[in-house]
């Protein structure tokens, strides 16, 4: 920034940052075509034939005399390919304010991660935190069909807490919105510190205010965050993967999404009661649960392996343990007679087998009793269990936002 | 160190200043013979013009002339140089000489046939040295009060507001 009393003039310098063909330089095509002839000048272009930014694109804009002092913002924007990645270097010294143009496609998030990384690696390479410098993330192209959720851009890409805005800068949606703020962002620092030997950034604690927690339920008072509940979604999507290859981000419909908050209900559900029958899993149990399920793993697999490629944390499969420890002991509890409600009549067994005969093959009704006994036994289960939620949520105030999934 | 750190990222020029600044390029374009020139913050901020060199968009100008410079000090880097301290582009008619002044600054200078590259380059030596000194005392001075209004920043705002809504 260039304050100078002489001219009467601050000129402040903004760079557009963000990966590839993420919508930098149209940001600022968008900028020169709205903003008024006597507000602006030239945009210069250092393009390659292929009209991507080799050097830099720039828009000098003039705001006139404010409070006595002509006022300035010169906007630049960075080449976003990985190989030109001194020249980003170069763009960025001196800038006041940054705009992180990221590309909200799924495909482009890895692109945007390391984008977002070398941003902060040049910062730091003039001596400027990330979280210190005015940053706005604009999540670009929300309007094609493969652009992840905001919630989703936000927990991968924005690791500093960024104020972030949406755009289709293509059509010119959001684009004036996200100049105004990193402007804005600028400007308050300005106004905090000037110009004297007490100059220091602002603590990042300092302009930051804590993002309002979106619930997506509410379970008598435990609130269900929608991070979280986006969170335990991944989790039980990888559990329960068939095969041992997931993505790194399932997309649920929103019936998909119903269906999960419902057993995540269900589960805050059982973990109340549970307190207050002072049910626990103990360590021990847990690790029982652990051990009988590496066993289980196909082929010898080891457990870190198993974690490694289903993308899990061991403490993933341990809550998950613990969960089936506590639904196996309030059954026990709650349900009288439950070994007597269990026991399968052979007549049922009978009828189970010729019912679904074509799933046990070949297999006569001898051979194939134990899957169909464990079969049977799973349903009854279940259904005891449904009754016993449906009961307890009967006795419960239960809040569901559906709007927010 | 902070505080020289951020000194380097917000660039303050007074009127004290900028008169004997101004009144240093006068006399440069006077011996040089050169048609103008412009101070340039290495950001990429125009500081001031002297000259007859009104036709030139001064803001595109002062970011040409700073990324240029930047990437001329990469180049430099890869010959085992710190920087390159001078550059000079030529032209059919007008030509252009760059000259980084301290580590904060450049002058560029437009000049045509009346003169020649080596007495530009001779008397933007003798400048540069002096421009150093100025901005050696500024930076040294305790650095005063605050002179902008108190509402500036709320008043930007509201005219960027405006600006949008036309």
């Amino acid at each position: 920034m260039q304050i100078n009393y002489a001219k009467k003039e601050v000129s402040c310098k903004l760079v557009y940052y963000g990966p590839g063909m993420s919508g930098k330089t149209t940001n600022l095509e968008i900028i020169h075509e709205k903003v008024p002839d006597q507000n602006k000048g030239e945009m210069t272009s250092i393009a390659t034939e292929g009209d991507r930014t080799l050097f830099f694109d720039f828009l000098p804009l003039d705001l006139g005399r404010v409070r006595g002092m002509t006022t300035k913002f010169q906007l630049y924007t960075v080449p976003g390919q990985i190989y030109y990645a001194s020249t980003r270097k170069l763009v960025l010294q001196g800038a006041d304010g940054v705009i992180f143009v990221a590309d909200s496609q799924e495909e482009k998030l890895a692109e945007n991660i390391e984008s977002f990384k070398d941003l902060e690696d040049n910062l730091a390479e003039y001596g400027v935190k990330i979280d210190e410098v005015p940053l706005v993330i604009q999540w670009n192209k929300r309007d094609l069909p493969t652009a992840m959720d905001v919630e989703e851009l936000e927990a991968k890409v924005n690791t500093v807490n960024a104020a972030t805005t949406t755009a289709i800068a293509a059509t010119g949606e959001g684009v004036l919105n996200t100049l105004k703020l990193a402007a804005s962002l600028v400007l308050d620092r300005l106004n905090a510190k000037t110009p004297g030997a007490d100059m220091a950034a602002p603590k990042a604690e300092d302009k930051k205010e804590p993002k309002p927690e979106v619930y997506v339920a509410k379970v008598n008072k435990d609130g269900i965050s929608r991070s979280y509940f986006n969170q335990y979604c991944q989790v039980q999507y990888r559990l329960s993967s068939k095969t041992d290859s997931v993505d790194d981000f399932k997309k649920f419909t929103l019936d998909e999404k119903k269906k999960l908050l419902e057993s995540l209900i269900n589960y805050v559900l059982l973990l109340q009661d549970a307190k207050k029958r002072n049910i626990q899993a103990s360590k021990a149990e847990i690790d029982t649960q652990i051990n009988t399920f590496t066993k289980k793993l196909s082929s010898g697999k080891s457990l870190e392996q198993y974690l490694k490629d289903r993308k899990l944390s061991l403490d993933n499969l341990r809550n998950e343990a613990t969960k089936n420890i506590i639904i196996g002991k309030i059954i026990k509890e709650v349900i009288p007679n439950l070994n007597a409600r269990l026991k399968i009549k052979e007549s049922e067994v009978q009828n189970f087998y010729s019912t679904n005969q074509d799933k046990f093959g070949d297999k006569d009704i001898d051979a194939a009793k134990p899957a169909v006994l464990a079969a049977i036994k799973n349903a009854r289960k279940r259904e005891l269990l449904s009754e016993f939620y449906n009961k307890l949520g009967r006795e419960t105030n239960i809040q569901i936002f559906h709007e927010k999934l | 160190m902070k505080d020289d750190h951020l000194r380097q990222r917000r660039l303050v020029y007074y009127k004290e200043d900028l008169d004997q600044i101004e009144k240093l390029l006068d006399e440069f374009l006077k011996l040089s013979n050169a048609k103008g020139s412009f101070l340039i913050d290495k950001e990429g901020h125009l500081v001031t013009q002297r000259g007859a060199v009104q036709q030139i968009n001064p803001e595109t100008l002062s970011a040409l002339v700073a990324g240029a410079f930047a990437a001329t000090k990469e180049l430099a880097k890869l010959l085992g140089e710190t920087e390159f301290s001078v550059m000079f582009h030529q032209g059919t008619t007008d030509h252009i000489h760059i000259s980084i002044v301290g580590n904060r600054a450049i002058t560029a200078t437009i000049f045509d046939e009346k003169t020649t590259v080596g007495m530009v380059n001779l008397y933007s030596k003798e400048l540069n040295t002096k421009l150093e000194k100025i901005f050696d005392i500024a930076a040294r001075r305790v650095v005063k009060e605050q002179q902008m209004e108190p509402d500036y920043s709320e008043s930007v705002k509201d005219k960027l507001d405006n600006m949008f809504e036309d």
